[in-house]
């Protein structure tokens, strides 16, 4: 079903220089489903599909870093932010809410994992 | 130089320039410590401090920083608490010279140790540097940290070393930890860049805040969040809590929001070490205490990053509000009549959310237009700019209003980051009885 990506992932955003940060994982919160989720997780998130769910990354350099260590991953979004913090015209100069926001987009979750 | 094999109890108190005052007291009161650090430099603080000290080069230091130790310094010496702080910026001699002047005059006489040899403005164009840099410093580690408090250092402060080498220096001083540990000082820039954000580790920026406040009283949610603490073994391995009673949770998942913060790769460069972030295991210990293991660490890249800020150019916006019906055309008709005037390089215009139909109140029925411009020189962005925005207000779309007076531009920077080798570096201790180290 349709249902917002944070419904059981977490997210924290940040910058470095004009590069936008975005880790994802999956909320331990208890459920059986954890380990499913984090393969999930894991096989959804690819360059193409961070440039679907967050249009504004469409077209930039996306890197995806697995840490199935901390059931997540990483993903780097090169050059969204411009010039950097202090030059960026960008709404969120900092990408501080980019991780809110990701969380808050409808993505297709297999009812199993719910 | 292992004073004891027990865990070394670390704390912060700060996250950034800006960040709590009363928190190092919070610190220092809340319970036991060995060390209290706290990290005031970003990229972007670096740049305000090159301006500051471009006004006064006495200046170039987190202020902050000097007011919590006018506060703090005889309870921290009291306690024996060594403090470690990055917060000499653009002028660490400059910051240990005011400290010394805060003891003396509330008679007291620390042990005041400095780190610099990070800025770098000095090599100019060999590493890039053109007229309009106002800040160029390398990424030291933790070495002159842990050099300064094996001489007896109460307090150090450094300008530009890694958020993590505040951490990774005491840890090698206290545990005797040799510079190819790299297992050791892998754990310890992990527990570092876990607590170089403070709260951010104990519920602040955490997606899953209402596990925190969402059963709480009012009173309970008003609570300000603990600043973090770890207790870092000499394996390197950690445990992330917070002092008992403090607001916050301390969790694998606000530990983990932590661990992704900034990251660029699995792999964690740093000036010490290099971290393997697919080899952290973390563990729940109790309520608020996570356990840190299993870091892997191995050589540091032989070149030094160095964080490079240039002066950009000058930038002005306005935010117009515009309300109701006929929102596009309203937006249309205003950037026609003012895209004339402006003279700058670059022009942006941004339409936030369109508001609801039959919006219940004025702030729901409206909608912000933005116009960001920037340029070389101030003058196409100031008052030119602005005052060319106002002077529609009476003369556009139904409804002209702005969200503040007109201002002038301010200037901004561009942070890059260049790479040098470490035979063009220095780490210099300067000791508090006036004898210097060369370090690395």
């Amino acid at each position: 079903m349709r249902a917002p990506l944070g419904t059981f992932v977490h997210a924290r955003s940040g910058d470095k220089g004009g590069d936008a940060n975005l880790g994802l994982w999956v909320a331990h919160d208890g459920s059986p489903a954890y380990a499913a989720r984090v393969a999930w997780l894991r096989d959804l998130v690819t360059p193409d599909f961070v440039g679907t769910l967050l249009p504004e990354a469409a077209g930039l350099e996306v890197e995806v870093f697995a840490l199935p260590n901390l059931g997540g991953v990483n993903v780097v979004l090169h050059g969204l932010l411009g010039l950097g913090v202090a030059a960026s015209t960008r709404f969120d100069p900092q990408a501080k809410g980019l991780g809110e926001w990701a969380r808050s987009r409808y993505v297709e979750i297999p009812e199993g994992l719910l | 130089m292992a004073e004891s094999t027990r865990p070394l109890r670390i704390g912060n108190c700060s996250g950034f320039y800006g960040d709590r005052l009363s928190a190092m007291r919070e610190m220092l009161e809340g319970g036991q410590l060995d060390v209290l650090t706290g990290d005031y430099l970003a990229e972007l603080t670096m740049l305000i401090l090159g301006r500051d000290q471009r006004k006064d080069p006495s200046l170039g230091y987190a202020r902050t920083f000097v007011r919590q130790l006018e506060d703090c310094l005889g309870l921290a010496l009291e306690r024996g608490v060594r403090i470690v702080s990055n917060a000499g910026g653009l002028n660490p001699a400059g910051l240990a010279a005011r400290i010394g002047e805060i003891a003396a005059g509330q008679g007291l006489s620390p042990a005041i140790a400095y780190v610099d040899g990070d800025d770098v403005r000095a090599l100019g164009p060999r590493i890039g540097l053109g007229a309009g840099a106002l800040t160029a410093n390398a990424y030291l580690g933790g070495l002159g940290v842990s050099v300064a408090l094996a001489r007896g250092a109460d307090v150090v402060v450094t300008g530009r070393i890694t958020d993590a080498s505040l951490v990774v220096g005491p840890a090698a001083w206290w545990h005797g930890w040799t510079s190819t540990a790299y297992d050791e000082l892998a754990g310890a820039v992990v527990a570092g860049h876990v607590l170089e954000c403070g709260c951010q580790a104990t519920g602040g920026n955490f997606s899953g805040f209402r596990a925190m406040v969402s059963t709480s009283s009012t009173d309970e949610m008003a609570r300000p969040l603990g600043f973090p603490l770890a207790e870092v073994a000499a394996d390197g391995s950690s445990v992330v809590t917070k002092h008992d009673g403090t607001g916050g949770m301390v969790t694998v998942d606000t530990v983990t929001a932590q661990l992704m913060y900034e990251v660029q790769s699995t792999a964690y460069l740093g000036p010490d070490v290099t971290s393997h972030l697919d080899t952290v295991t973390l563990s729940d210990e109790g309520p608020d205490r996570v356990g840190i293991s299993g870091v892997r660490g191995s050589a540091p890249p032989e070149r030094l990053k160095v964080c490079v800020n240039e002066l950009g150019g000058y930038r002005n916006s306005v935010e117009l509000v515009v309300t109701g019906l006929d929102l596009e055309a309203k937006a249309e008709w205003v950037r026609a009549q003012l895209e004339p005037r402006l003279r700058a390089d670059s022009v942006t215009w941004s339409f936030g959310t369109s508001p609801r139909p039959d919006a219940d109140s004025e702030e729901g029925a409206s909608a912000v237009l933005r116009c960001t411009v920037q340029d070389a020189s101030p003058e196409p962005v100031g008052r030119a700019f602005s005052g060319a925005a106002v002077e529609l207000a009476l003369a556009s779309y139904p409804g002209f209003t702005m969200t503040s007076p007109p201002a002038d531009g301010t200037p901004f920077g561009v942070y890059r980051a260049e790479y040098v080798d470490r035979s063009d570096v220095s780490q210099t201790v300067h000791h508090a009885d006036g004898s210097t180290e060369v370090v690395a």
